[in-house]
């Protein structure tokens, strides 16, 4: 165990390295920087913005602010933000933890709805309740999640004015936070949680039910699938013990590339959910060229994606005896 | 028995200087006379605050500028611009100022009484603290160029803890305005300055900084701050000493003032139209007209008032005159019979209906046109216009040499060369890419090729505010915003030289004209002219000259509307509205 992971953490350097280099020198390859949307301001001097540029060191070249910007993350200085003139670290880390509630959340929705789906496809091949199920997942997963979203509120509006139910269709707190108990505010995150989730989880959740239906039937029909029923194990046993635990493989495998994509959100449900997670951050910060805070955030995923990785071959040589960590 | 004497002596004190700052009662169409109090007024904000540090903060809306600000104009400060006539009040101030030295020395009474909202009284000390600090490069605020006038520092020296002396490199009609700025707190900032310099102030009052520890010298404090969801202000509970509304009650009537982030302009809409927050920006006609069904739907209970007054920004074309690499192009672009053609082209009333649906004004010139004083100032001048006329257009061509088309219908010279040159904008902006288009479409009619095409925000600005002989565009669409009302040119506009002087930026930023030199003269003259009356007759004289160039075509200009929930009190009359005032004090709205 413990070679492989110094293995894997020295062969990592090399791919954080090459990565940092193209996050950086990619957003530098954007025409203008930071500072241009105020050479438009009639009242902004050119000494000003010329100071603003010293402070910022975007007048050095881009090969130095690159040098000095690795310099300082290996002292765990990710930078300064341009916009908000703070450690790029303290603006996201609060933003990575309101979109991993809401990704946690539509994960768990997520496996709790495919599974149970996929698994009764595989068992009930065919019948009528697959075909319907296979049908409205078809039809959710032509949607784009951002636009399925628009119509639940859409709905939910609808539903608020013909029966003043006040069901949250946005943010993540009421305006009436801050006076909730401890447990009032659980609640309250959790209440705004809940839609966007199951817009999330029910939009994905066509692929992966039909990712598992497809592994159960071909597992359901290898050789020692047979023989265990031959020896008379009950068919639940069949069923998850023999069947499940073999057709996850191939999504255990994939568990690794949830990890970024738990802290990178949601993506544009955050938007319009007018959720305070990473996204709309994120896209502002591209708008307004914040170079550390685009750079600093990639890095932060691309880490995190590594570490995902070891974590899924850790987590595949312990549900498959075949597979081996060394 | 020393200390209840003491606190007689404090009481009395404290209530025979305190003279307050009481509203005039013209101040708003809706008096309080019921004196309702509480509530709290709910805004929206489309993006998330990014600092509570005052020094460091650059954001058009920011928590430090809501703490201290009173709708949308005026703001803590030494002197107040009143929306009816311009004209500078004492607020924080105690009476105007003695001026002396030629206009160039103001020593000004600071009003007795006031104080933060941690109860420490503010004094000299805090302006030159926040003086100091806003000064200081190493820092990076926005306000730097407030301080320096020509490159040339303005000094305030503190002369006894209730007396301040501005000393002003030159006279300045921006005097008023340079001086009022937010003090902030010297027992938060000058200690943390004077221990570690720049990096100390950078380091205080972050977003992480619990809101308990937030000091305002304004109307509201922070109370609670959620990042990209809402911030929550409360009233600063010593404000209402110094702030009377006509009748002598303490401001403001609210307790709170709420902004919720909504991240998108459609998002703002819809909570303005589900009656979440009380007042939404009325961009365009579609946002008008969903407004309107709402409220006669019977969905909404608000306010709608279309058209108040034109907004305080423009839109232009600039044609560029330094291209030494296509000699024939300069020396038609410095043409001003070329560039009073290219106005002629302008169809500004099919704009304003087209592309504004038809909410906006036609406009002749850099002055914004919400400034109106300023406006009516320019046409007493006889600043010219050249409105919409194709036959004039063409006869001016004709002048140029431009006589014979070709066979698609195109102006061309002697040698058949094609009248033709290249217009960018800013892709994305619908409204700009509308106006480049209806002006592309009138110019074929008269035969003038113009290519149209929309590129990337950040080229465009570097190729507009490039210096240099040979400069990388022909002609650009673009707009303007921000500047006041007491001189209405920029000064990196009008004046040879600046970085936005954008139809003619040589490397050593010298005028061509004798037009531009008189036109930079006459805008030092203004800047430096105290009474209003003569300063507006020079910028008249200027906008006369700036006419007969035509050094930038302009075009159009959008409205400003007025939207707000019924349950809001208050407002402005209807006269005082405008783009620049707002429709509102925040001191004097109430929640009816």
């Amino acid at each position: 165990m413990i070679p492989f992971l110094l293995r894997r953490l020295v062969q990592s350097i090399p791919t954080l390295l090459l990565a940092s280099i193209l996050i950086f020198f990619v957003i530098q390859l954007a025409p203008g920087d930071f500072l241009t949307p105020a050479k438009l301001n009639p009242n902004i001097s050119e000494e000003q913005i010329a100071a603003l540029q010293r402070n910022f060191g975007l007048d050095r070249p881009a090969w130095q602010q690159y040098l000095f910007w690795m310099g300082n993350m290996f002292q765990g200085d990710f930078g300064l933000s341009f916009q908000y003139q703070q450690p790029v670290l303290d603006i996201i880390w609060p933003r990575i933890l309101n979109s991993l509630y809401l990704a946690l959340m539509s994960l768990i929705l997520y496996y709790s709805i495919s599974i149970p789906l996929g698994v009764y496809g595989a068992v009930r091949q065919n019948s009528p309740g697959d075909n319907a199920v296979n049908v409205v997942l078809y039809f959710l997963l032509g949607f784009p999640s951002f636009f399925l979203a628009l119509i639940v509120i859409y709905f939910i509006l609808q539903i608020r004015n013909a029966t003043g139910l006040d069901i949250p269709i946005g943010g993540m707190t009421s305006n009436n936070f801050e006076e909730l108990s401890p447990f009032g505010q659980m609640l309250d995150i959790l209440k705004h949680l809940i839609i966007p989730a199951l817009v999330l989880a029910i939009s994905d959740a066509a692929g992966l039910t039909r990712v598992i239906r497809g592994q159960m039937l071909e597992v359901m029909r290898s050789d020692y699938v047979r023989t265990a029923r031959a020896k008379g194990v009950s068919e639940r046993t069949a069923i998850w013990k023999h069947t499940f635990r073999n057709a996850i493989l191939p999504i255990v495998a994939g568990i690794g590339g949830l990890l970024p994509a738990l802290i990178s959100g949601v993506g544009f449900l955050e938007v319009v959910f007018a959720y305070p997670g990473i996204t709309p951050m994120l896209l502002t910060a591209i708008g307004t060229q914040d170079l550390y805070l685009i750079a600093g955030f990639t890095v932060i995923t691309t880490v995190l994606l590594i570490i995902g990785n070891v974590i899924s071959d850790i987590l595949l040589a312990v549900v498959d005896p075949r597979v081996k960590v060394s | 028995m020393k200390k209840a004497l003491f606190i007689a002596l404090a009481l009395t004190a404290t209530s025979a200087s305190a003279a307050p700052f009481v509203y005039p009662a013209a101040w708003t169409a809706e008096q309080n006379t019921a004196n309702k109090r509480g509530g709290e007024l709910r805004l929206s904000v489309l993006s998330d605050f990014k600092t509570i540090n005052p020094f460091t903060s650059a954001e058009a809306d920011s928590i430090p500028g809501t703490m201290v600000e009173n709708g949308e104009f005026g703001s803590a400060s030494l002197f107040l611009q009143d929306p009816r006539n311009d004209e500078f009040l004492p607020y924080m101030a105690d009476a105007k100022p003695v001026v002396s030295n030629n206009g160039k020395r103001f020593v000004v009474k600071i009003r007795p009484g006031m104080k933060f909202s941690d109860g420490q009284a503010i004094t000299a000390d805090d302006w030159i603290t926040t003086w100091k600090i806003h000064t200081d490069d190493k820092v990076g605020s926005n306000s730097f160029d407030n301080f320096f006038l020509n490159k040339k520092p303005i000094t305030i020296k503190k002369i006894d803890n209730l007396t301040l002396q501005f000393d002003f490199p030159q006279v300045s009609s921006t005097a008023y305005g340079r001086m009022s700025f937010a003090p902030w707190p010297d027992h938060v900032f000058g200690k943390a300055y004077r221990e570690g310099g720049a990096d100390a102030i950078k380091k205080l009052w972050t977003l992480g900084t619990p809101a308990s520890q937030i000091v305002s010298p304004g109307m509201w404090v922070l109370e609670s701050y959620r990042a990209g969801e809402r911030s929550v202000f409360t009233k600063n509970p010593y404000w209402g000493e110094w702030n009377k509304d006509s009748r002598g009650n303490a401001l403001p009537y609210l307790d709170k003032l709420s902004y919720r982030v909504t991240n998108d302009a459609n998002a703002t809409l819809a909570a303005f139209l589900a009656g979440q927050i009380d007042q939404a920006p009325m961009r365009n006609a579609d946002d008008l007209a969903q407004t309107k069904r709402a409220i006669d739907g019977g969905t909404l209970k608000a306010t709608l008032l279309p058209n108040v007054s034109p907004q305080a920004q423009s839109s232009w074309i600039t044609f560029n005159w330094n291209k030494s690499a296509e000699p024939a192009q300069q020396k038609l672009f410095r043409d001003v019979r070329f560039r009073r053609a290219m106005s002629h082209i302008a169809n500004r009333k099919a704009m304003v209906d087209l592309a504004l649906g038809g909410l906006g004004v036609e406009t002749y010139s850099s002055v914004y046109p919400v400034f109106r004083q300023q406006i009516a100032a320019g046409t007493a001048a006889g600043a010219p216009r050249y409105p919409y006329n194709l036959a004039e257009a063409s006869k001016l061509l004709a002048q140029i040499g431009y006589t014979k088309k070709n066979a698609q219908g195109y102006l061309v010279d002697k040698a058949g060369k094609v009248l033709e040159f290249n217009l960018s904008t800013n892709a994305g902006n619908t409204v700009r890419e509308q106006l480049g288009r209806i002006f592309a479409d009138e110019a074929k009619k008269v035969g003038v090729k113009v290519n149209f095409t929309p590129i990337d925000f950040n080229n465009l600005v570097n190729q507009l505010t490039s210096k240099g002989e040979n400069r990388p565009f022909d002609a650009i669409l673009l707009g303007l915003s921000g500047g006041g009302n007491v001189w209405s040119f920029g000064t990196n506009v009008t004046p040879c030289g600046g970085n936005l002087h954008s139809y003619n930026n040589p490397t050593n930023g010298a005028c061509l004209t004798p037009q531009e030199s008189l036109m930079t003269k006459l805008y030092y003259q203004g800047d430096a002219e105290l009474d209003d009356a003569k300063r507006r007759a020079i910028g008249g004289q200027l906008m006369k000259v700036e006419g007969e160039l035509q050094p930038v075509i302009y075009l159009v200009g959008g409205n400003y509307h007025v939207a707000y929930n019924e349950r809001l009190g208050g407002e402005f009359a209807r006269n005082m509205m405008d783009a620049f005032y707002g429709s509102r004090m925040w001191a004097l709205s109430f929640i009816k």
